[in-house]
This record gives C-alpha cells, sequence and structure tokens, in this order.
C-alpha cells in the first residue's frame, strides 16, 4: 500500500468531506482504486497535473480548480487538499489556496509517500490537519468525557463506551470517524486515550489544549485493567466503581483467555501499526509470538508495548520493517500462523503455511476490552487448525508427485 | 480553466511499463519509485485487478526525502541494482530501469547510470507525466522490440500459418476470457498461435514474433505501433457476431485457409452461437428493443458492444463514454449527471459508473463491470466479451440480471418484510383506500416514472404511487396534490 493511502482512508470517510488530490495520474489511479476498495464509495477530485501544469506553476490554478467544483457537491462541508509527491516537489503553497470557500473549510494535507513512511503516520498527519483547523477548544469543557483515538472496527467504540460509562465517563468520541462536529467538540473533552499508538501529532494537538493522555490500551486482561485504572486517574473518577469496573473487565477478559486458550507460533506482521497491540492479546491467550514486526518507527508511544511483549518471550520486535526481514523470520521461526501484508502472507501460504492478510482480516473484528477479544481470538484459534488445508494445497499446486 | 479531473479512469504510463515489461519471466524491473508507486503497481491494485497476489520482478529504489531534495536517485538505484545482484535474482534475468512521475520530477536520468550495472542493462524513460497508460503500453511494446527483438529478428523468415497475438499485459480488463477466445478462433480459421506477446512471452524468445504471418491486435488502445513496425498483415480482435465472423473470413484469407475458416463459421452457428440464435427466437429478444445500455470503458470494448448490442440486438445505446477520451466525446462529469437523471437498464463499467449509481439511489438498473478501475475477479476463462463466445456471454449475463430485476418487482407479502424492518409501505402495510389524484400531481407521477429505466417502470408505477398516497394517509389527507407528490418523488 502506499502510505499516503492513510490519510484518503480517513479523510474520504467523513460525512461532508470531498477530498481533492493533487498528484500524477498514475498515483492517482493507485490511490482512488484503494479508496474505493477500503474508503468510501465517494467520487474523487483531482487537479490536472502534467508536465505542462508542473512545470509552468500552474499547479495552484489547477487545485483550485477542483476545489471550485468539490464545493459545488451536496453537503460539502470540508475539502481536503491531499497533497503527495509530485505536488510537493513542485510546491504547493498554503497561502495560495482559500481557506474557505461557501460553507467549506479548505484544509490541506501534505502527505508525500517519501516523506511518510507508513500508512499509519499519514493517518496521524491528516487527523492533526483537520484538529488545527477544526478543533473548537474555546467554551466548556466536558471534564468527564474521553476521545478514543484510533480507527477501530465499529463495534469497538460501543463496548468500550458501555464500559466506561459504568466507572462514571460522561460519553465518549472516536477519532478518525465520521462526524466533522466531532472533530470540532474533541478538543473540549476531559482525556484523550489513544488505542493506537502512532497519532504522535494528533496527540501533540490535544496536548496543546492542555488534554491530559491516558497511556496504553485496552487490550488484554493485564491490559484493559491497567487502562481503566489510568482513565480513572486522570478524569477523578470515583475510585471504588473505576475497581470495580477494571476487576470486573479483567475477570471477564481472563475467562475468555481460558476458555478460548491459543496454542501455536504466530508471526504478527503488517503495515497498520497495531501490530504490537494483537501480538500481545494472542499472547495472553497463550500463543507463542517470536517475531512481531511494523512499519511505524519506534516511539516512546509504542514503548511499553514493546517492553511487555519483550517480558513474555517475544524475541524481535521490528520497526520500519521489509520484506526480507519478515521473509527471514519465517524461515527463521517456522509459524502456524502468519498475520501479514499480501506479499509476506502469499509467501507463507506458499510453503503450506496458514497466513492472512492483516490489513483485511483483523480490522474487521472487534478487538479491545473483553467484549471486543473474544471475536479476534476465536478466529485465530480458527485459523490456527488450518494447516493440514494449507498444506494440502501447497503440495496439490507445487509437488509434483509424478 | 484548468482541467479537473473526476475520478480518473487510465492511469499512466509508468504503470503502463510495469504491467507490460513485468509478464515478461526474464526480465526484472527496477522502478525509480518512492515505495508507495511501487506497493500500488506491484501489489495493491494487481491484488484486485489481476487477481496476483504480488508482481515479483520488480523492485523499487525507493526515493526518499533526501533523493528529492538534492542528491538525486542515482545512488539508490546502484544500491537497488548491489542488493539484486547479490541476492542472485539478477542471474538469468536482463534488468530494465524504469523512470516514475517522481523521478521524472526531479529530473533524473538514468540512460548513463544503467551502463555501469549489470551488462545489457537499458533505462527506459517512461515519460509518465506526459502519456497515459495506453499510449504509454504502446510506446513500451515497441522499445521492447527495438531493444530486444529487432535486432536478432533480421534472419527470420515467417513461417505460413503462425499468427501473433499482441496484448493484453497486466491491468487489462477481463484478458484472461478474450484472450482465450481469440487463440480459438485462430485456430478455428486455420492458423496457429506463435507468440502471444507479452503476456505469454520472454525477453529472449521476443525475436520469434517476426516468425508469424499474421498479427491479431487485441485491443485498439495499443500494439498498433509494434503491429505497423513488424511489416505483416494485421487484424484487430473482435466483439459481436458480424466482427467476429468477419474476423475469421480475413484471417482464412490472408492465411490461405478461407475453406477451413468458412467450415469453423458454419459449425460455430450450429453450436457456440446456438445460444444467440434461441435466444432471439425465444421471448427473450423481445426485451431487446425495450432495454437501454450505457457503456463506460475502453474503447475496444464500447465500439464492440455498442456494434453487437445496438446494431445486431436493437437494444437501444444510451452513452458512449471511451476510455481514453477523445476531444468532444462525453467524460466522467456528463456521465455521473446522466446516471444521476435517467439511467438506461444496464451499464457496463467501471467502479466509477457503480458509485455514480449508488449516489443517484439508482436501484433498478443493473450493472455490469466491464472496465478497470474497480476490484473484480476475472480469472475464469468462461467470461469473454470477445468472439463468438462472447456474444453468448454478454447475452446470458444481460438476461440474468433482467431476470433478477423481474424477480424483484414481484410482490412479496408485506407481513414477511415488516417482520425485518421493511421499508415505509411494508410497515403501514396495504390500505384499501383509494386517494384522488389531482391531474397535476399525476403528472408529477408520470414524469418521475419517464426518469426510470422502462423495465422498472410498470411495477415502479405502482410503488412510487403507494409512497405518496402513504404519505398522504399519515397527513389524513383526501386528495393528492401536485405539491405533495413532488415531495415525496423529488426529494
Amino acid at each position: 500500500m502506499c502510505p499516503a493511502f492513510g490519510s484518503l482512508r480517513i479523510l474520504s470517510r467523513i460525512e461532508g468531506s470531498h477530498p481533492v488530490m493533487a498528484t500524477d495520474t498514475g498515483c492517482l489511479y493507485g490511490l482512488t482504486f484503494v479508496t474505493h476498495f477500503y474508503g468510501a464509495r465517494k467520487s474523487i477530485l483531482a487537479a490536472h497535473l502534467r508536465t505542462s501544469e508542473l512545470m509552468s506553476g500552474e499547479i495552484v490554478e489547477s487545485t483550485r480548480a477542483a476545489i471550485d467544483v468539490a464545493a459545488k457537491e451536496p453537503g460539502c462541508q470540508l475539502i481536503p487538499v491531499v497533497s503527495l509527491c509530485v505536488a510537493e516537489t513542485a510546491g504547493l503553497p498554503e497561502e495560495m489556496l482559500p481557506r474557505r470557500i461557501g460553507d467549506a473549510e479548505v484544509v490541506l494535507v501534505r502527505v508525500p509517500a517519501y516523506a511518510i513512511h507508513s500508512h499509519p503516520e499519514a493517518k496521524d498527519v491528516a487527523l492533526a490537519a483537520l484538529l488545527r483547523r477544526l478543533g473548537q477548544p474555546e467554551g466548556e469543557r466536558d471534564d468527564k468525557s474521553l476521545v478514543l483515538l484510533g480507527e477501530v472496527f465499529p463495534a469497538d467504540p460501543l463496548i468500550i463506551d458501555a464500559v466506561v460509562r459504568q466507572m462514571g465517563v460522561s460519553g465518549t468520541i472516536t477519532l478518525p470517524g465520521r462526524s466533522i462536529d466531532d472533530l470540532r467538540r474533541a478538543a473540549r473533552a476531559g482525556a484523550l486515550a489513544p488505542l493506537h499508538p502512532f497519532y504522535k501529532e494528533t496527540t501533540a494537538v490535544f496536548r496543546g489544549w492542555d488534554m491530559p493522555v491516558v497511556g496504553g490500551a485496552p487490550v488484554g486482561a493485564s491490559g484493559s485493567y491497567a487502562w481503566l485504572q489510568a482513565v480513572g486517574r486522570l478524569l477523578k473518577l470515583d475510585p471504588a466503581l473505576v475497581n470495580a469496573t477494571a476487576e470486573s473487565e479483567r475477570d471477564k477478559a481472563q475467562a475468555i483467555l481460558n476458555a478460548q486458550p491459543l496454542s501455536g507460533r504466530i508471526l504478527v506482521t503488517g503495515y497498520e501499526g497495531t501490530e504490537l497491540a494483537y501480538a500481545r492479546l494472542l499472547i495472553e491467550a497463550g500463543a507463542d509470538v517470536p517475531y512481531v514486526s511494523t512499519s511505524i518507527g519506534a516511539d516512546p508511544l509504542v514503548l511499553p508495548d514493546e517492553m511487555w511483549l519483550k517480558a513474555h518471550g517475544t524475541k524481535e520486535v521490528i520497526y520500519r520493517k521489509s520484506l526480507e526481514d519478515d521473509l527471514a523470520a519465517l524461515d527463521e521461526y517456522k509459524p502456524d500462523l502468519v498475520l501479514g501484508t499480501t506479499p509476506f502472507a502469499s509467501a507463507a501460504k506458499e510453503r503450506g503455511i496458514p497466513a492472512l492478510y492483516f490489513t483485511n482480516q483483523l480490522a474487521s473484528r472487534p478487538f479491545f476490552l473483553s467484549g471486543g477479544m473474544a471475536a479476534t481470538i476465536a478466529f485465530i484459534r480458527q485459523m490456527l487448525t488450518k494447516g493440514a488445508q494449507y498444506q494440502w494445497m501447497q503440495e496439490f499446486f507445487e509437488v509434483d508427485h509424478a | 480553466m484548468p482541467n479537473v479531473i473526476r475520478d480518473l479512469s487510465d492511469t499512466s504510463s509508468y504503470w503502463a511499463a510495469i504491467w507490460t515489461i513485468c509478464p515478461l519471466p526474464d526480465a526484472h524491473v527496477i522502478c525509480d519509485a518512492p515505495i508507495g508507486c511501487f506497493n500500488l503497481v506491484a501489489t495493491a491494485i494487481p491484488d484486485y485487478t489481476d487477481a496476483v497476489p504480488h508482481i515479483e520482478n520488480v523492485t523499487p529504489s525507493v526515493i526518499r526525502e533526501g533523493e528529492v531534495s538534492g542528491s538525486g536517485t542515482a545512488q539508490t538505484v546502484k544500491r537497488t541494482y548491489e542488493a539484486l545482484r547479490d541476492s542472485g535474482i539478477l542471474s538469468d534475468k536482463r534488468l530494465i530501469v524504469v523512470s516514475t512521475a517522481e523521478s521524472e520530477m526531479i529530473g533524473s536520468d538514468l540512460s548513463d547510470l544503467v551502463t555501469q550495472l549489470q551488462p545489457g542493462t537499458t533505462f527506459f524513460h517512461s515519460e509518465s507525466l506526459s502519456y497515459d497508460e495506453w499510449l504509454g503500453r504502446d510506446r513500451v511494446l515497441q522499445w521492447l522490440w527495438d531493444n530486444y527483438g529487432a535486432a536478432d529478428a533480421a534472419q527470420i523468415a515467417p513461417e505460413p500459418g503462425l499468427v501473433n497475438i499482441i496484448g493484453p499485459t497486466y491491468g487489462c480488463f477481463n484478458a484472461p476470457s478474450d484472450l482465450h477466445e481469440v487463440k480459438r478462433l485462430i485456430e478455428g480459421a486455420g492458423g496457429r498461435v506463435n507468440l502471444v506477446f507479452p503476456y505469454e512471452a520472454t525477453l529472449a524468445g521476443m525475436p520469434s514474433l517476426a516468425k508469424a504471418q499474421v498479427n491479431v491486435v487485441l485491443y485498439q488502445e495499443f500494439g498498433q505501433t509494434l503491429a505497423a513496425t513488424l511489416g505483416r498483415a494485421w487484424l484487430q480482435a473482435p466483439i459481436g457476431i458480424k466482427a467476429t465472423t468477419e474476423f475469421v473470413r480475413e484471417l482464412g484469407r490472408l492465411l490461405g485457409t478461407s475453406d477451413q475458416a468458412e467450415a469453423f463459421i458454419r459449425h460455430e452457428k450450429k453450436t457456440t452461437l446456438q445460444a444467440v440464435w434461441d435466444l432471439w427466437r425465444g421471448p427473450q429478444s423481445d426485451w431487446f428493443s425495450t432495454i437501454s445500455v450505457g457503456i463506460a470503458s475502453t474503447r475496444t470494448y464500447v465500439d464492440g458492444l455498442s456494434a453487437y448490442l445496438g446494431d445486431e440486438l436493437g437494444m437501444q445505446v444510451a452513452f458512449k463514454a471511451y476510455r481514453p477520451r477523445h476531444a468532444g466525446e462525453i467524460g466522467n462529469e456528463e456521465v455521473r449527471s446522466l446516471l444521476h437523471k435517467s439511467p438506461p437498464s444496464f451499464v457496463f463499467g467501471s467502479i466509477n459508473e457503480k458509485i455514480y449509481l449508488s449516489e443517484g439511489g439508482k436501484r433498478q438498473t443493473s450493472f455490469i463491470p466491464a472496465a478497470f478501475p474497480g476490484p473484480v475477479v476475472r480469472r475464469s476463462i468462461g467470461t469473454p466479451f470477445m468472439g463468438f463466445r462472447g456474444t453468448v456471454y454478454i447475452i446470458q449475463e444481460m438476461m440474468n440480471l433482467l431476470y433478477e430485476t423481474l424477480f424483484n418487482f414481484l410482490p412479496l407479502d408485506s407481513a414477511y418484510t415488516a417482520q425485518n424492518g421493511g421499508g415505509l409501505v411494508s410497515r403501514v402495510g396495504i390500505q384499501p383506500v383509494s386517494l384522488v389524484w389531482t391531474p397535476e400531481a399525476k403528472a408529477v407521477l408520470d414524469a418521475a416514472l419517464e426518469k426510470m429505466p422502462f423495465i422498472a417502470r410498470i411495477s415502479a408505477s405502482r410503488e412510487l404511487q403507494m409512497r405518496v398516497e402513504t404519505v398522504a394517509q399519515q397527513r389524513g389527507l383526501k386528495e393528492i396534490d401536485a405539491a405533495l407528490a413532488r415531495e415525496v418523488l423529488e426529494k
């Protein structure tokens, strides 16, 4: 995947948002294609940038023309201008673009793939740009409310919301989401809880609004317990209530882990930036996860998960990984199941090892707290039983019995 | 007024270069690209266009900030080459370095650098900032011939009966089926398939393109330049009954196998094409003249489908949107507006047209994938648009979708849909009250029906009428006037 896609994924899904892209046609074709697969059923506008426009400095005029068309879409409130490699190389000065047109805010999002490096980091850049423009910190704060930060399966925010309300949280907002209004009012919440560990710029924006940040994420038994306690402390909730909720969640989670134990060796790899958290849950459920790799860089936000994994048998945690790193791990660890990118998953299948494309299969089921983890663990359990089938298929196609 | 792109339909000539060169297994490409330009063209998109897990014989130079801001890409391409060489991947391959939009943007010309890499390494300047995928494919096919075929082809004489097929490459919609059918037609006409270039070819085997007596170019969009260079007679692959018959006949004439070609046509009429004759004599063809069709696809498909469905079967062709678009032809903006306002009963197109139908809430139009972009698996050889088998497949597909539409018009007892939280009409139930419609209100209803595909109208008339009457009942009205009809039907 092109790392810049992370930005389009979140920008295209917002209701009333009509992205305009500034890029070459090859890039536009690829990113529009994946947006129409993973993002939204949304028509995508772009400046027509060929040699003539790029070399003669008509890039601003072309982009403005596309903005004018976007503003006429029904219900348009937001026009993110997504500036990619060639436009960034040519130069697209922000001050030359309108800040508003009609009812719509125009927000420049710079995500050249040569500088962004990973899909999740592009999500962060895009969300931070939106919040800087749209966030409305003025006005009364809702001190007991919580912003959940991370693109998660739709059931997850409902599950988390229900649990934190039990301990006195007044409500939750999930970003990035589908509502422009959520971007405005998130600035007046009581605390920020990044569920995913790569929202560096976005977290800095919230810190600029003096918002406290909850560490960790509600993953597995120990992770859920610690996270609920941290939320309680930061929002100054009733400790007795918090304790009761956190203990109850831990017990429920432990019961699921006990009822559905995993056994087998799993490599957890991908480019989503959430791989460490998944590895953590699988280990708690009993799996052996010797190798974890991700596209994001090392960062204080991921360090707690890395330390937890290293203390629980993970031998290697690779940041900014390459396909070659993953392939070497496949030889080294001989796993029973592989979660990875399509080239890596197909390499595992070619060896008769069950494998899943992390992006398509893991992000599409609930994950957090006891209410979410069951679905993920059940799925992994089922996949761990499929060795014979993958082996049969591999032998049929690759071994000549003649 | 600068040009604005709505939902790009054609990718760039860099993509064309990768998708045209990489089917050749003895080529390895270094694309001089940021990581994203590699991931999209080699994995993310061919996963869903060609249903291949990833294209293996291409490696990116990985352009980063340093290269963009001054250092250029020569060193990173060199390092990429050295890593490939050391891994042994290049031992039996020829290396080709391909430029991308970004490398062209920073002015990286590697024609000199390639002379320092593995002997025989070439640089292909894809001109990605200037050309689209179609011209791109045409250029790279010719370039491949100039660099890897022509020199050794001079002493090769054509052999009677041999026929090349030029095209497909990766990223050509429905290629496996169309290719298979065209091969069958060539053999039916008395020829033998020599080389399918580049899909089933190698760089090393390229000189043997000169062995064919006739070339068949699969698509109108690219391949003609190479066909002309090869200097033999060439034919365009056919869609529809007439074009296919003429193709087989002409190929037979060129190969000196006319008797065989005529016998094949006679046999096809009694076998493959019998299905078209049966459908024509059956109740199905009665619908043909009531069916309207919109087509957005390559020129090959638009011309072929409109000749077959329009001229031969008598359907109404509502619009033709060609890729690549030429001056004066309708673009996506016009197609979108047509599909929002008055869509035809069938749309052949890409995911763009599918999105426009969704935006317009046009569920009564049947969509048939007929172009990229858009995810679709077309790896079975049983779904050709080309040739005699194509004529059967297309009409079979349309009739089955028509049956589906007709099925959905049949009434279903509202108690069942109510159980599932069904639509407004179902929830209210069928009321045995008949309300008075003013003539003006009736005119609004008729206008709403006019915008629907013909086949949908009979059943839709009842449904639209009930929608208005349900609202009227909820408000306790005795008469339906134009204002109410407009409120319900035109929102």
